[in-house]
């Protein structure tokens, strides 16, 4: 910006000390203002209150309805909330899929990442892969749900999930919905590693260079461990998006309440069948799906709610022991 | 980077092992079945018999959507068998091949604080066709001020049903909610008291909501064992040409075992 | 061999691979774009555009769709569904410019009003608010808020007023709606607070310097140079607002009705139906040529609006990085 400025250049991060005005009374003030002055306080106190009263609501049910042995009890298919067991499977099929989709999308993300900060040649082209990148990053998950399911119903992606008697794909796995996932996870990851690798400077690489490193080797040895904060970052965003998404789950994960794996191989078996997470479990319990057990809606809800909370929690702690190196800001943490 | 060369190790072995697996999956035959939500309760009930009878050689994969949902997947080859709450209609695709499993009654239901005892079939085609829209008037009810009409969504095979049964051909009007499932549909009259629906028999004969009498004869599962009920309709299971295979097995079971026969009369009227 | 094992790759071969890596993602674009246009376009075929229009009972042509399976005659594929476009268009429209005043005003706050002892606090919780799963407010729309609108806000006569077009039960529009800006209020928060912080503090200094008061100074100096990061927050949100799903299916009556303003208070309380809940609720019948077809011409409506979003907000960020701001 300017040479001649002698206040503090602007940074991110939390918002220095402003000089108030009190000079004037706000009572002086112009209509107007008074008016903004009253919407201001009123806007922000309204948003913590209401973000205090869902943590506080889902807090006081989770403390109502959540015990111990429903995280470790399988579900049942019950028309009474007694009878319809605890959410171990749900909680299982969550963990998977999140290792799924963090497993496919780091390679993607982080090679991508890679090549746009450190090769991006040529520029069109770099700036092709990033605006692919920003559109997966808008893509509805509701869009790449259905686009999943255009593609593991293809004959050739039968082994992915299975064949029906009538020569059908039934197209609905763990496979197909954790593949689907990665492309959830994919943009926060790649922003985030993309940004800390812009952000590594240049004398650092140079001095790689110059000890006779290639590129790749300096990227190896140098730049990637210098932003593994940013990485752990970036997958922690995406296995908090992964963790939130119901959309891709009710089309992709085959709406079966228990873990129901498909052929005889263990593992591989599991992948390619179908189960349920504890956000389809919410969905499904609640009064819009078929399990109508309010309260254990609430119960799974609860931990979910917690998961994400820690998800927050490890976000902050990242950002802060990193945030003068990297510069990652609120925006990074949530966009 | 050591650990970067592992995870591409797994890779590749999961890669070989996911080929491997179709061969080795033949040995248990997976029996797919979609269709209505109104025989989803029985059809569970004989697969977990049937798998319980006969361990080790096949497994079910059931899910539910409506009967027309079951049509589409049987017709498309998606699953093995469909269930199908409705009788076949001109429209079916060719070539499918309808076995019928049980009868079922459609009850009018409302919810237990507004126990309307009976409807006449006038008063039944009045209210669900949008003519009638007050509860003012109607003999036994207790609720006031709008009827709240709940329907199905189109796929149900109930609907399909319970238009032609009750209502003369004639159909739902489109004011209606429109419920995706027999549950749904229940719990929704459960919780509202000025809501009108209807449901199979099953549903109704667990004592949540007011089952509703149709022309004088009430309608619980006496009623239609003794076939004085008017509202009878089928179940079906639907597969595309003759059944073969593990669906075959399943459905010449259901139609010949005793023990088949017995699950289906807790609660439905085997054929 | 061992050397070989150690340092696998040359320079030319690691780039190679990397921009391949790079160039799958747009492959997966292209894929997707491709797989959802070959899906929807039967709809295109018969009906060309004026699948947008209106016309007729969108649920009883969709009723139809589901009925003709297999090979569906060309009048299966009639279809006018301007009634879940517009339901997107007015959820997304509201709740994006309440949660436009909303953000401004508490970004405002938060930046220059709170004290500091709350703003440390705010900022986490306002991320947290962003990043609850549209489930958890789905559920608590579906079993708190819907049944109390339902029960104690909507009268008796407001019900009997539509009696012979819709039913009102408390799903609708209203909660809809405020659900919509409590979700989407945090991600405009986050970008405008950023930017606000990062206007050079002396500009406003010297507002205040010429005798306008803080809040005036903020108003006319700090927030009018932090426009493009409003703009672009806007653009941000307004895609989350369109492709919310599940919530909206829970919450919004699931209806193919279009409210109409003209019916009064209650045109608030009236149930629609927007483009992605309309495909969780149908997505079982998908298996139906002509019904899986509409369902995808939906989702390529909502790809094209999300392209034009993001080529949207690539053209805002452009000025956006003379103040450094990231977005």
């Amino acid at each position: 910006m300017s040479t001649v400025a002698p206040w503090t250049p602007p940074a991110s991060g939390p918002p220095m000390k402003r000089g108030r005005g009190r000079q004037s009374s706000p009572l002086s003030w112009r209509w107007g203002d008074r008016l903004a002055l009253g919407f201001a306080w009123f806007a922000g106190i309204g948003l913590c209150v209401i973000a205090a009263a869902i943590v506080g609501y889902m807090g006081y049910r989770g403390i109502q309805y959540l015990r111990p042995s429903l995280l470790v009890q399988r579900p049942a298919l019950s028309t009474t909330q007694s009878g319809s067991g605890g959410f171990l499977d749900p909680l299982i099929g969550t963990a998977l899929l999140t290792v799924i989709g963090v497993l496919l999308a780091v390679p993607l993300a982080i090679g991508g990442a890679i090549w746009i900060a450190e090769y991006g040649r040529p520029t069109w082209l770099a700036r092709v892969v990033e605006s692919s990148i920003e559109m997966v990053a808008g893509t509805p998950d509701i869009v790449i749900a259905l686009f999943g399911l255009s593609i593991f119903q293809l004959g050739i992606f039968a082994p992915f999930s299975f064949k029906a008697a009538g020569g059908g794909v039934f197209g609905k796995s763990f496979i197909a919905a954790g593949a689907m996932m990665s492309l959830i996870a994919l943009p926060p990851l790649f922003t985030a590693t993309r940004d800390g690798l812009q952000a590594v400077p240049m004398h650092m690489r140079e001095a790689a260079f110059a000890l006779g490193k290639t590129r790749i080797a300096t990227i190896r040895r140098v730049l990637l461990p210098s932003v593994r904060s940013n990485i752990a970052t970036g997958v922690t965003l995406g296995i908090s998006r992964i963790i939130g998404d119901t959309a891709i789950i009710v089309l992709l994960l085959g709406e079966t309440l228990r873990l129901d794996s498909q052929g005889s191989v263990p593992g591989i078996g599991l992948l390619r069948g179908t189960g349920s997470t504890l956000t389809s479990y919410v969905y499904g319990n609640s009064p819009a799906g078929e399990g109508a057990a309010p309260q254990k809606a609430y119960a799974a809800a609860f931990v979910l709610l917690l998961f994400v909370l820690g998800l927050n929690l490890i976000v902050d702690r990242i950002g802060r022991s990193s945030a003068d190196a990297t510069g990652m800001t609120v925006a990074g943490g949530i966009v | 980077m050591n650990r970067i060369r592992r995870l591409s190790l797994a890779f590749a072995v999961a890669g070989v092992l996911g080929v491997a697996a179709p061969a080795a999956a033949s040995a248990v035959s997976t029996v797919t079945i979609s269709g209505a939500t109104a025989s989803y309760p029985l059809v569970s009930l004989l697969a977990q018999k049937y798998v319980k009878l006969f361990p080790k050689k096949v497994k079910f994969k059931i899910t539910q959507g409506g009967a027309q949902i079951g049509v589409n997947d049987v017709a498309a080859g998606r699953v093995s068998i469909g269930d199908v709450s409705r009788d076949p209609l001109a429209a079916d695709p060719a070539g499918l091949v309808f076995y019928p499993i049980a009868k079922y009654g459609i009850c009018v239901i409302t919810n237990k604080s507004n126990p309307v005892p009976n409807l006449t079939q006038a008063q039944v085609i009045s209210i669900f066709t949008g003519k009638t829209r007050s509860w003012a008037g109607l003999p036994g009810a207790t609720a006031s001020g709008t009827i709240d009409l709940i329907s199905r969504t189109s796929v149900a095979g109930v609907l399909t049903n319970f238009q032609t049964l009750l209502l003369e051909g004639k159909k739902v009007s489109t004011i209606a909610a429109e419920e995706p499932s027999e549950g749904l549909m229940r719990a929704k009259v459960e919780s509202d008291p000025n809501s009108i629906g209807f449901v199979s028999n099953y549903q109704s004969d667990k004592g949540t909501v007011n089952a509703v009498g149709l022309n004088g004869v009430a309608c619980n599962k006496a009623s239609i064992t003794s076939g004085q009920y008017a509202g009878i309709a089928r179940f079906y299971e639907v597969t595309k040409g003759k059944a073969t295979g593990a669906a075959s097995a399943f459905i010449g079971w259901i139609e010949k075992s005793a023990a088949a026969k017995k699950i289906i009369d807790t609660q439905w009227l085997s054929i | 061999m061992l050397e070989r094992l150690r340092n696998p790759w040359p320079d030319h071969r690691a780039e190679r691979t990397l921009g391949a890596v790079s160039l799958l993602v747009c492959a997966l674009v292209v894929a997707m774009v491709v797989f959802v246009g070959i899906h929807a376009w039967p709809i295109f075929e018969h009906n060309g555009l004026s699948w947008l229009g209106s016309g007729g009972d969108l649920g009883r042509q969709l009723a139809e769709m589901q009925n003709t399976t297999q090979h569906p005659p060309p009048s299966a594929y009639h279809l006018r569904a301007w009634p879940v476009v517009y339901g997107t268009l007015l959820t997304t429209g509201v709740a994006v410019v309440l949660a436009l005043a909303l953000s401004v005003f508490s970004s405002i706050f938060i930046v220059e009003l709170a004290p500091a002892r709350l703003r440390r606090i705010a900022i986490p919780v306002i991320r947290l608010l962003a990043s609850v799963p549209s489930v958890i407010y789905g559920l608590i729309g579906i079993l708190v808020l819907v049944p109390f609108v339902g029960n104690h806000v909507i009268s008796g006569a407001e019900k009997e007023s539509v009696q012979n077009v819709v039913l009102l039960t408390g799903a609708g529009l209203s909660v809809t709606v405020v659900i919509l800006t409590v979700m989407i209020a945090p991600i405009m928060v986050a970008l405008i607070c950023e930017a606000l912080v990062s206007v050079p503090n002396s500009w406003r200094e010297g507002a205040i310097a010429l005798g306008v008061n803080p809040v005036r100074a903020m108003l006319a100096v700090t927030l009018r140079a932090a426009r493009p990061a409003i703009v672009a927050a806007v653009v941000l949100a307004t895609a989350r607002a369109l492709g919310e799903a599940i919530m909206i299916s829970m919450v919004s009556g699931s209806r193919a009705f279009s409210p109409k303003p003209v019916d009064g208070l209650v045109f608030f309380f009236e149930p629609l139906r927007t483009l992605a809940s309309g495909i969780v609720d149908y997505h079982e019948g998908i298996g139906a040529p002509a019904l899986g077809s509409a369902l995808y011409a939906w989702a390529l409506l909502l790809l094209f609006s999300a392209f034009v979003l993001s080529i949207a907000g690539y053209l805002i960020k452009l000025p956006l990085r003379k103040f450094q701001v990231r977005g």
